[in-house]
């Protein structure tokens, strides 16, 4: 079963990657028996499939994302939301009631559930996890690298909340909302996301946002104490 | 600056008049995400031939009707900025420029997977900031090169050159000068690995073999701008990787 | 009739523009400058060898690209002395989702004619060193603007670019000749620049105000004017260019916010280009 690159090689749309088409993952096609990378990526074999890991690329909405989105519009049937994707979400309601209790205009941001996404389009789930977002700053990043953002169970992301003192919300599609005690708390959050979006893959990456981090919320309470002397 | 009379394009030499060889390719610049905001975006410089090309997209198609239920709809428009000329060009497009983004429109379909995002539209502008021959196949280069760095699913990249015969020489990648007293341009745009042909045009007059042999050419010189490609999306990404 | 384009009809983010105002009352801004900063400025010129005269200028993320080309032409009817020139400019699509393929629609006409206002009233060009036979022939410019990449304010480096392509441009020579206007073979003159106008685009929100807004902060504004001013810090053009309001007792701070920011990109100006 030959492999026809070297593992984490930057592969791109048209590299043949392995003669066995049962091998084929994601981010490639088969033709003629023959696996090929179907986007720019990082190749590499995971649980026996050659994937294409994606660098950069719009955003799929799959049932079960809890996302961050921006309402376009407002229905009868239910609300509009943007998700930064190619097709618009729907926040169905069942009533006029139910969706004048939402209490939401053009222009806010929520984070939801995508309760389904097919031919019918994409649906947001108004359950328990549904929240109405008021306050923070609205970032974006490339929607393949929320997992490397979030980390092994959380860890990337707790750590800049933990030393930023930040909330922070990630949302799948690649929308991430940022609030903090002070614009510097803030600032440092948004450069740590940017760098881990600039440095996805690099390795020894949690250290270097940890030093990244700390050295700019360093500065703040340096100066907060400053200030208040 | 426009010249009147047919210069010699060709000398006792063999040498062309920037000092090329019949079968050698200008000097040739490829970068890749250079436009922050666009999806995807390219720039290709060959010779004095300049062109941008930017990919929005894949996004809901306006208005709603135009949609295709089972694919996505591929959006393209070839333009060349007033100055790119030796004369100046008229604000709009010209009915060149609308043929033009048909046929690379139509090379850029032919490897897309369209089928992947339904009922959504594709944006591919290709803007050519100073033209000196070959403006059509450089936009292709760049355009595929954008949809890649969009992160849209493809088949294969393209790449693209002319060919052209100049004083009975069949030689690759004309420049303006060459296009206009020459015999023929010939414009192909292939995939480079599996080898098919995805846009070819052909304006002037050959023989059967000289037609051959411009396509083995293209073909050659079309290896070459792919190597270019490759190497300008290692530049780009590659960086993020050579750690790991 | 005027009519708000399509795309723009967008909403803005809610919680964008307060956490904008937010920062702003506290001296900050989104992208951690300070209010009247603006972004930072690259000029490159003679990028386009076929043209007589081109500047590539980026500010921040915005990116503008000028071309002039000349011809020879008939004067004004007024004004038999005098060359002429045109400005035009093109929102391309490439720059922005924002902009759709098309005729320029009245952004880009308001952009074309309130730098075709600066380089005019704010007599950037001798313009009677462009007229070879009065009443006959003159030098005409076309200067052409193309927005490539759009990330908030394509104003104030659409005026850098354009002045920069001027500056650089060169003009075939041509002389009369036995009453005939003929070239004069392998030379080339410079158009005579008198002055550099130059704008600064200034964002209002409510009591505040901010330079050179990023796309995420225009989408946030109340409203934003633009402040044209020649080198003896003349006011030689204006332009509200959106809706809403401006509290008239800010427009004092808002010329002199515009004559302190516009004199430090004169310097950078004057640096890269030699003119200034």
């Amino acid at each position: 079963m030959p492999i026809y690159f070297n593992e984490r090689e930057i592969v791109l749309p048209g590299q043949l990657l392995s003669d066995d088409s049962r091998r084929a993952g994601e981010g490639t096609y088969v033709t003629n028996g023959k696996v090929f990378a179907s986007t720019v990526g990082i190749a590499t074999i995971r649980d026996g499939k050659v994937e294409v890991i994606m660098l950069k690329g719009p955003y799929r909405p799959m049932a079960g994302d809890m996302v961050i989105g921006i309402v376009s519009d407002i229905k009868p049937i239910g609300v509009e939301v943007e998700l930064g994707s190619y097709v618009t979400a729907l926040l169905k309601v069942k009533n006029a009631k139910e969706l004048l209790s939402l209490n939401l205009k053009i222009g806010d941001v929520i984070y939801a559930r995508v309760a389904s996404s097919g031919l019918k389009g994409v649906l947001l789930e108004l359950n328990e996890q549904f929240k109405k977002i008021t306050e923070g700053v609205l970032l974006t990043i490339t929607p393949t690298k929320v997992p490397r953002l979030i980390g092994k169970k959380g860890s990337m992301i707790n750590m800049i909340k933990k030393i930023t003192g930040c909330s922070i919300m990630v949302g799948t599609n690649g929308f991430v909302i940022v609030n903090g005690p002070s614009p510097t708390s803030e600032f440092a959050a948004a450069s740590a996301i940017r760098l881990i979006e600039r440095e996805t893959h690099s390795q020894g990456l949690t250290d270097k946002v940890m030093a990244y981090v700390s050295r700019l919320v360093g500065g703040e309470v340096a100066y907060d104490t400053n200030d208040k002397t | 600056m426009t010249q009147t009379t047919k210069p010699k394009l060709i000398d006792e030499n063999g040498r062309r008049l920037d000092g090329r060889g019949p079968t050698d390719l200008r000097s040739l610049k490829i970068e890749v995400g250079i436009l922050e905001k666009s999806d995807g975006s390219a720039y290709v410089e060959l010779g004095k031939t300049k062109v941008y090309a930017a990919v929005y997209g894949p996004k809901e198609a306006h208005p709603k009707h135009l949609a295709i239920p089972d694919r996505a709809i591929l959006n393209c428009r070839y333009h060349m900025t007033s100055f790119s000329t030796d004369e100046r060009k008229i604000l709009g497009m010209t009915r060149r420029e609308v043929e033009l983004s048909k046929v690379i429109r139509e090379a850029l379909e032919s490897v897309v997977f369209l089928e992947e995002f339904p009922r959504s539209a594709i944006d591919v502008f290709v803007e050519v900031v100073q033209a000196d021959g070959g403006t059509r196949t450089a936009g292709l280069t760049a355009a595929s090169l954008a949809l890649a760095d969009a992160g849209i699913p493809m088949r294969e990249l393209i790449a693209a050159v002319a060919v052209g015969k100049v004083d009975g020489t069949i030689i690759l990648d004309p420049s303006d000068i060459e296009d206009k007293y020459g015999e023929a341009d010939m414009p192909v745009g292939m995939t480079p690995s599996s080898n098919t042909i995805v846009l070819l045009q052909l304006n002037g007059k050959m023989t059967k073999d000289e037609f051959k042999q411009g396509l083995e050419l293209a073909q050659a010189g079309i290896q070459k701008i792919y190597q270019a490609q490759r190497e300008a999306i290692r530049r780009k990404y590659g960086a993020s990787t050579t750690e790991v | 009739m005027s009519f708000l384009p399509l795309k723009e009809r967008s909403f803005t983010i809610k919680i964008m523009s307060e956490r904008v105002y937010k920062l702003l009352q506290q001296g900050k801004r989104i992208d951690e400058r300070s209010p009247y900063e603006f972004r930072k400025i690259t000029i490159q010129t003679n990028v386009v060898e076929k043209a007589n005269g081109s500047a590539l200028v980026s500010m921040g993320s915005t990116r503008i690209l000028t071309g002039i080309k000349v011809e020879l032409g008939t004067p004004y009817g007024d004004r038999p002395n005098e060359g002429v020139f045109s400005v035009n400019a093109e929102l391309l699509p490439l720059a922005s989702k924002s902009f759709e393929p098309g005729p320029p629609d009245e952004r880009g006409i308001e952009l074309a004619r309130v730098v075709d206002r600066c380089i005019r009233e704010g007599k950037a060009i001798d313009l009677e060193k462009l007229c070879i036979v009065p009443g006959r022939t003159v030098y005409v410019l076309y200067i052409d603007i193309y927005v490539l990449d759009y990330d908030g304010n394509y104003f104030d480096p659409s005026v850098i670019s354009a002045m920069a392509a001027l500056a650089t441009c060169t003009l075939p020579n041509y002389s009369l000749v036995n009453e005939k206007v003929e070239r004069v073979e392998g030379e080339y003159i410079k158009v005579p620049i008198r002055d550099v106008p130059l704008s600064l685009t200034i964002g209002i929100i409510k009591d505040k105000l901010l330079v050179d807004p990023c796309l995420a902060e225009e989408n946030s504004l109340d409203t934003s004017i633009v402040i044209c001013m020649d080198s003896a810090s003349n006011v030689v053009a204006v332009q509200k260019n959106s809706p809403g309001h401006i509290p008239f007792l800010l427009m004092e701070s808002i010329i002199n916010i515009a004559e302190e920011q516009i004199s430090k990109i004169r310097a950078q100006f004057k640096e890269v280009v030699g003119v200034g």
